[in-house]
């Protein structure tokens, strides 16, 4: 994995780290991106030794400022597109890890970039980072899950609020939303992440693993199955020899 | 025939509602019923809408609640309560109405939102209010429950705990609190309220109007999906958007640094 050309990936004391590195573009998420950072959250799933994972963006500007759309008018026909979507689901990827995930928000968070920060599970931003979904002033809609998640968490009429106005939130206002769990000063931004990550991973494993599931698909259950699975989930824990 | 009890009025892509009794609270009786039904079957034909504005006339009520509500309340007694609700011939199926548009929907409530009027402004999509309004959902006080969306919508708004306790005491609650719960998006002063939604409306029409539609879609009935559910449809809707001229056109616009032309084709 040492021929990426736009992510970098790091592996230390437990903790994967992801890093957007097209710091020239402001990280613009690109197909190139699309490909590496897939192969990246494969590793992360599988790869017993990480226990959480931190995405981050390289350089001072931004953490990913939204997709590169000098590739959006080379696109194929909407019916292949919507193919390749499917094929190479990289969000359902993305969401369907179950270690904890951790984004570190700096700068600009635009776009694909904050439709990628709302499926981790984590967010924290430094104090100049910049929220917004840019999407509609192109004519299209989000499409990296931003529709669906956006309103999870910070409510259906905030969200519309601010996808159909194409308003722009800083930190603050986004911390007061919950749309981030935390506001740091940029040079704590890392450490910040780092603290938590550490306080994560030394807890069991397979018990993180099932709390964030027992929290993430009893969202999407009525209350008696959500209860459910938290008992089944807990039984396996107590009986599973460890 | 009487005089409307709804204006309606459209420019520059924004369609205008105005509830208008201000005489008695803007309350909500069999005529403005109809008439707002008929607004909002009209506004989902009319291509020419890219956002609409429901608000109330005058500067202290949005709207007071409805005739059924007031007849309950002047009733006393639970029996006499039934008895008149079995006699209204039909419920104000309003926010129902309103909900039904497909076009985002701004609520500018210019003052107090209580009872129906508050299940109608809770069927809009976003809401401003001035800082003078109170929201509350009082009907357990005169026996009956919100019935126009109210027990559904209020949750899902501002959480299962907050509504069961608003109307479990029938408690009304001052802008400002309904701003920190997150019923209200923004509180403004009674002055700033016409420029605020002005300012919001104008920048929502300002973008393509199908995706306006597809992205009110994506949301409001994405939450009633799991989340793999609601990724298929925003995905689809998103695929769907790439056959439209006004995508072309706003990456195009983009590129070239100037605002976009949006058609809605």
């Amino acid at each position: 994995m040492s021929d990426f050309e736009v992510i970098i990936y790091e592996k230390k004391d437990g903790i994967g780290y992801v890093t957007l590195n097209r710091s020239r573009s402001l990280n613009a998420y690109n197909i190139r991106m699309r490909d590496e950072l897939y192969q990246v959250l494969t590793a992360i799933k599988d790869d017993p030794e990480v226990k959480v994972a931190i995405l981050k963006g390289a350089g001072e500007k931004a953490f990913c400022a939204g997709a590169d759309l000098t590739e959006f008018l080379t696109a194929p026909s909407p019916t292949i597109a919507r193919q390749v979507r499917w094929e190479r689901d990289i969000w359902g990827l993305l969401l369907s890890i179950t270690k904890p995930l951790i984004a570190a928000l700096q700068g600009y968070v635009l776009g694909s970039g904050l439709e990628m920060a709302l499926c981790c599970d984590i967010r924290l931003a430094s104090e100049d980072a910049q929220f917004g979904v840019p999407e509609m002033d192109l004519g299209i809609i989000p499409a990296a899950g931003g529709s669906q998640t956006l309103p999870r968490v910070i409510g259906g009429a905030q969200a519309l609020e601010v996808l159909l106005s194409g308003r722009w939130l800083k930190a603050e206002e986004a911390r007061r939303l919950k749309l981030v769990n935390q506001v740091v000063a940029r040079d704590e931004l890392l450490p910040a992440a780092e603290r938590l990550a550490n306080k994560i991973k030394a807890y069991d494993p397979v018990a993180v693993s099932y709390a964030k599931q027992a929290i993430t698909r009893g969202l999407d259950l009525s209350l008696e199955r959500g209860l459910e699975l938290e008992a089944n989930l807990a039984d396996y824990l107590i009986k599973s020899p460890t | 025939m009487a005089a409307a009890t709804v204006i309606y009025t459209k420019k520059n892509h924004v369609a205008r509602i105005t509830l208008n009794r201000p005489e008695t609270d803007n309350i909500i009786n069999q005529q403005l019923a109809q008439e707002l039904v008929d607004i909002c079957r009209g506004i989902n034909q009319d291509d020419d809408i890219y956002v609409v504005v429901i608000t109330g006339a005058g500067d202290r009520v949005f709207c007071g609640g409805s005739e059924l509500e007031r007849l309950v309340q002047r009733a006393n007694t639970v029996e006499v309560s039934s008895a008149k609700l079995k006699d209204a011939a039909t419920k104000y199926n309003v926010a129902t109405s309103v909900a039904s548009i497909d076009r985002p929907v701004v609520a500018a409530i210019n003052g107090d939102a209580l009872g129906w009027g508050l299940e109608l402004a809770l069927s809009c999509d976003i809401r401003l209010a001035v800082d003078k309004a109170r929201f509350g959902l009082p009907q357990l006080a005169s026996g009956l429950i919100p019935m126009d969306g109210g027990t559904q919508r209020l949750p899902r708004i501002v959480g299962r705990s907050k509504a069961l306790e608003l109307i479990l005491t029938a408690r009304t609650i001052s802008a400002e609190e309904a701003c920190a719960i997150g019923l209200v998006t923004k509180v403004v002063a009674q002055e700033k309220l016409a420029s605020e939604v002005e300012i919001l409306a104008r920048a929502i029409a300002g973008k393509a109007p199908i995706a306006l539609r597809y992205a009110k879609e994506a949301i409001n009935k994405g939450l009633d999906l799991t989340l793999e559910q609601g990724l298929r449809l925003e995905a689809d809707l998103y695929f769907l958007l790439h056959t439209t001229s006004d995508r072309t056109e706003g990456i195009k616009a983009f590129l070239e640094k100037r605002a976009a032309q949006f058609r809605g084709r």
